[in-house]
């Protein structure tokens, strides 16, 4: 059965994207959207630009709900072509969740169940279409620095596309994260320090070596993978936007292209005028997104060292943070900042009345959805969508073969795997 | 003397070079100096004096945001400049 959905995905025709370049954010300079990942002139932060005025709302409409049951029934919004051999990514079910919403009073919950993608975390999206990049320009290396998800994602799609595969990650990373990546052959170079210092790290290696690291090099297309989630909750609540929706913060990169979702589907007329409210949804022990939003709408101060059990959610110096309070205040929308005692009990919350079982990124969503609706922010009959971007099952390690833990440090990197990089 | 290590999408603007001397007394003249020895190099990453949002900066590894102003760059230090990319 599986053969045959697959065959029947291959076989669709290709659609083309509608991208006609880069912009960069800074200095809105439109470039050629080829391999830089960087504004040549400004070195600020660069974005797919769309032809959105070419598609027609109706044939648009008919083309995505006739299309895969996966993120590529959006390809005519991404920035490249559904490649030939690909994961079902995306296309998660939407919950309504009755026995939650009665319990943080809230009258028309949905959650937006994002574990149920390959690896069990939303990051197989942006990996999806980063991927898709990688295999356009012949890449035979991807790479990324992770805080434990992304590494997965990575992996996997490495693996499924005969690609060899490095993610770096911090030493503390759950083990359930590092045994999946380590399963699917990558290479797991754990690394002493935080998120940001792996970050410093690879930033770095990007530079050396000619690899798709997805979340530098191929960060234009990795980063658009994440507006699927707002298409597919508009879709699946009949072209509709939720009137909230409540999303979890670590670089910024999923909150800031779910803002770009919503003004996208207007601009090509799938869905109306409908507000949508975008919250942050940030651990205490890692909230500079958060509390810039909730201290005045002030600039992000980086944190040092993250201290929670959110451990995806533990970068203290997100790319996409000032934007990211820009677009919550853009939308009207809020903030939570909440502590890891209500971050485990939304987690068991949710799994008792809704049988969904997250990662405490979950419970931070949940626990931050219970402030906001304490706060007065939710109304009778609005729609509140949660979205649920980890599993909870990722398990221990066991015997695969992990190297030595290494500082943040090229010539050390460079000498512990001396053997592969040859 | 420090050394900046230029990333690869800005050494066109200092020669093709991976690494330049810079000479700077300390973290906070370090906008200044790089705008003095290298102008094409300081119009992408410094602004008004500082250095712009979408540009990181460590010194020997470490965040020059977490660092005092007075950090001194007279003995021989790295100065990296990465984009301000992240996202795991």
């Amino acid at each position: 059965m599986t053969t045959k959905i697959f065959a029947a995905e291959q076989s669709i025709e290709r659609r083309r994207s509608p991208l006609t370049g880069f912009k960069c954010r800074a200095c809105g300079v439109l470039q050629p959207a080829d391999d830089r990942y960087v504004c040549a002139e400004c070195f600020g932060p660069i974005e797919p630009a769309y032809d959105l005025a070419s598609l027609d709302a109706t044939a648009l409409r008919f083309e995505i709900e006739n299309g895969p049951r996966s993120l590529w029934r959006y390809a005519p919004l991404l920035p490249v072509a559904e490649p030939k051999s690909h994961y079902p990514v995306g296309w998660t079910p939407l919950l309504t969740a009755p026995r939650l919403g009665a319990l943080l009073g809230v009258d028309r919950l949905y959650l937006k169940d994002d574990t149920h993608n390959p690896t069990l975390s939303f990051k197989d999206r942006p990996v999806a279409v980063a991927l898709a990049r990688a295999l356009e320009l012949g890449l035979d290396t991807i790479a990324c620095a992770s805080t434990g998800n992304l590494a997965g994602a990575v992996a996997a799609a490495a693996a499924r596309n005969g690609l060899r595969a490095f993610v770096f990650v911090p030493e503390n990373t759950e083990p359930g994260k590092i045994a999946s990546a380590a399963a699917y052959g990558a290479h797991v170079v754990r690394v002493r320090g935080t998120y940001d210092q792996v970050n410093r790290l690879c930033g770095r290696l990007a530079d050396e070596h000619g690899w798709g690291f997805v979340n530098f090099t191929l960060r234009p297309y990795y980063a658009e993978g994440s507006k699927t989630l707002l298409f597919e909750c508009a879709e699946q609540l009949g072209w509709t936007l939720p009137h909230h929706v409540v999303v979890p913060v670590g670089s910024g990169a999923l909150l800031t292209r779910t803002a770009t979702a919503v003004s996208q589907l207007r601009e090509v007329g799938l869905v109306n005028g409908e507000h949508c409210h975008i919250h942050a949804a940030q651990p205490a022990g890692c909230a500079p997104v958060s509390d810039a939003a909730l201290d005045g709408w002030r600039d992000v101060r980086p944190v040092r060292t993250p201290d929670t059990i959110a451990k995806s959610l533990a970068i203290g110096s997100p790319s996409d943070g000032d934007r990211s309070v820009e677009v919550v205040r853009d939308s009207r929308g809020s903030a939570g900042s909440v502590s890891d005692a209500e971050i485990v009990a939304a987690v068991h919350d949710l799994a008792t009345t809704e049988g969904v079982f997250v990662e405490p990124a979950g419970g931070v969503v949940v626990a931050t959805a219970r402030a906001l609706a304490e706060r007065g922010v939710f109304h009778t009959g609005e729609t509140v969508v949660l979205y649920l971007t980890g599993n909870g099952y990722k398990q221990e390690p066991g015997a695969f073969d992990l190297r030595a833990v290494i500082a943040p440090d090229a010539e050390e990197f460079a000498s512990t795997y001396a053997e592969v990089l040859r | 003397m420090s050394v900046i290590r230029v990333p690869a999408p800005l050494r066109a603007t200092v020669g093709g070079r991976t690494t330049v001397p810079i000479e700077a007394s300390d973290l906070r003249s370090l906008p200044a100096a790089i705008g003095a020895t290298y102008p094409d190099l300081a119009a992408r990453v410094v602004q008004d004096g500082a250095f712009g949002r979408f540009v990181s900066v460590f010194v020997d590894g470490e965040d020059a945001r977490f660092l005092p102003p007075e950090t001194s760059l007279v003995e021989t230090k790295v100065v990296e400049l990465l984009p301000a990319v992240s996202g795991g």
